[in-house]
């Protein structure tokens, strides 16, 4: 649990548990998109047909809020973000998690979830800027009317605010009780959250991607 | 006395906290399954709308926990 202390220094640099697992996270991910996307084949082998079904699932997903175009288009960044909180959120369950030393859930961290939030909120506004250019763009918040302004403003800032919020109380919140429940009776309890975990880490992931794609569609919807 | 009364308050904070949102989510709940029953076919768009509706109610539980925590290092 003590996320913020250094494991080692490289250099002036400490390198932290979360750190260590996200990269980890990072490397492992990347290697399997390699092998998954390593020689294509129109009848595919297991691991291609697995990537396949997660590319088009998570395409349906957004596109749902999207619509089908933009969805293609921003693909990366969606399945980007979806991948690796979903992949984090669940590094929590394995077994043993909680015992090795070296390793943190990193969404279980304010830190990183700060960071994926500060990211989403420069991606909205830069795909916003992209796609109706800057005066537009900027014209689009004196919209209903001006006096809305300060407004329309805090709720920009908020919203990375509440997106790391939300992620990191839900896992933080997942991984103390988890934590509690082994202090009461290390066998079969964690299990009951665990269970419970298994369909919030999925569900914190989904609404990160959602809400994210909601900016994006609000962003840069065309004008009538 | 002090951090007596701090550890009182967030628990009676995040009591409150927690109640308002379960009231909200409970009706979110209630009304999707309820429009559910009554037209299955849009059932897929319904649950979508019900998971966004629910994360909005539950980030203003979460800033109460934010607050809670900040609190529980004066202790």
């Amino acid at each position: 649990m003590e996320e913020a202390s250094a494991l080692f220094t490289v250099g002036p640099v400490e390198i932290s548990a979360v750190t260590l697992s996200s990269w980890v996270i990072i490397a492992l991910l990347a290697l399997l998109s390699w092998l998954a996307t390593r020689n294509l084949k129109d009848v595919p082998g297991p691991l291609q047909c697995a990537a396949e079904m997660a590319v088009e699932g998570i395409e349906n997903f957004i596109a749902g809020t999207l619509g089908k175009e933009k969805a293609r288009k921003y693909f990366p960044i969606f399945a980007t973000f979806f991948i690796f909180i979903i992949v984090s959120n669940y590094s929590g369950i394995l077994p043993g998690a909680g015992q090795i030393t070296g390793f943190a859930v990193p969404t279980a961290c304010l830190s990183v979830t700060a960071a994926l939030g500060l990211i989403a909120f420069g991606t909205t506004h830069t795909l916003g800027i992209r796609e109706r250019g800057l005066g537009h763009y900027l014209k689009s918040f004196l919209k209903p009317f001006a006096l809305m302004l300060p407004l329309t403003l805090i709720e920009q800032l908020i919203r990375p605010l509440s997106l790391a919020l939300r992620l990191y109380g839900n896992m933080y919140g997942e991984e103390t009780v988890t934590h509690e429940l082994y202090n009461i009776f290390p066998i079969l309890l964690p299990l009951v959250m665990n269970v419970l975990s298994l369909l919030f880490c999925m569900i914190q992931a989904m609404v990160f991607t959602l809400l994210l794609a909601i900016y994006v569609e609000e962003a840069t919807a065309e004008e009538e | 006395m002090t951090s007596g009364t701090i550890a009182l308050a967030i628990g009676i904070m995040m009591g409150l906290c927690v109640f308002g949102t379960a009231i909200g989510q409970g009706m979110v709940a209630s009304k999707t399954m309820e429009s559910m029953a009554r037209q299955p076919e849009v059932a897929g768009k319904l649950q979508t709308a019900m998971i966004l509706a629910m994360a909005l109610q539950e980030a203003l539980t979460i800033y109460g926990l934010l607050i809670a925590f900040m609190l529980i290092g004066k202790v």
